[in-house]
């Protein structure tokens, strides 16, 4: 992903300096150009195409704030219920990240999205502890959650 | 029994740059809006403080090895190399003055002294504060 990012970059210099003019707007022509030649040429490339693993991460963005907005409100129905039915708890959830920045957006995702809290990650990096707010029934969707943030992150990673 | 702290570790990767080159951008923002060689270093500082608790003494030391008592002798020197050097010109100690330079890149730029006297400011800020903290922290 990134070399193809930098060579899309020097592409788009290269057309600068072809074109003899220095602005925005030639920078953004010469990058648009070299990514409809990289897209022409992306098999030779050993990964994939970058702009897919760009499209995955807006999608994880936008997966985010979506269940931001959905946890929160469960979370205030918990609030301002008169009696207080939850049934906290600790549970542990196996991964299959390997890379370190994959485990840490994984465990930043479940820490912000409310209801769920990361408390540890074992040493073998292969367990994630997280401390849920009500445990019960809830367990088998929270793991569906994770394995929706888990998909969307092994789609970028991929 | 050590903790993994793959998160904290990960997220300072990031993290130190961002606040370094915010630093950097208040030191220069210090001629015309607040900002300057104080609180430039203090950030500077504050990054490399939080690559202490990330990391420990040892490795951060093999990361950036620098001897912070020479870092703030040379920010003094530089201070008061920019202060007696307005002698040289049959001026009184401490004037600084401008010239109005054309660069390549940059265009029309002022260009002042008194950034390096803040230049000296800024590492007398960053070896003080690492010192304070770097023998804190090796005391058993």
């Amino acid at each position: 992903m990134s070399f193809q990012l930098l060579l899309n970059v020097f592409l788009a210099f290269l057309w600068m300096f072809l074109q003899n003019s220095y602005d925005t707007s030639t920078f953004l022509i010469g990058y648009i150009l070299g990514l409809i030649i990289m897209f022409a040429f992306r098999r030779y490339f050993h990964t994939r195409f970058y702009v897919g693993r760009v499209w995955a991460i807006i999608k994880l963005i936008l997966l985010f704030l979506k269940e931001l907005v959905l946890s929160n409100i469960s979370v205030l129905k918990l609030v301002i219920k008169p009696q207080l039915d939850i049934e906290p708890g600790i549970f542990a959830l196996p991964t299959d990240l390997k890379k370190d920045w994959e485990i840490v957006v994984l465990s930043n995702l479940i820490t912000l999205t409310p209801g769920t809290l990361v408390v540890k990650v074992s040493d073998d990096q292969k367990t994630i502890f997280v401390h849920a707010l009500n445990i019960g029934e809830k367990e088998e969707e929270i793991k569906g959650i994770k394995n929706t943030f888990e998909k969307a992150i092994m789609e970028v990673s991929r | 029994m050590k903790n993994n702290d793959v998160i904290l570790q990960v997220t300072t990767k990031v993290i130190v740059f961002i606040i370094v080159l915010f630093s950097i951008y208040i030191f220069f923002a210090g001629h015309y809006t607040p900002g300057g060689g104080f609180i430039g270093g203090l950030m500077t500082s504050g990054a490399i403080v939080l690559l202490l608790l990330t990391y420990d003494i040892k490795t951060v030391a093999e990361m950036l090895p620098l001897d912070y008592k020479l870092v703030a002798a040379a920010g003094l020197f530089i201070a008061a190399a920019t202060s007696t050097g307005a002698l040289l010109f049959d001026l009184p100690f401490l004037t600084h003055g401008y010239w109005e330079i054309w660069l390549p890149i940059l265009g029309e730029t002022g260009l002042h002294t008194a950034v390096f006297f803040d230049t000296g400011v800024y590492l007398v800020v960053v070896g003080v504060t690492l010192t304070i903290i770097q023998t804190i922290g090796v005391s058993e």
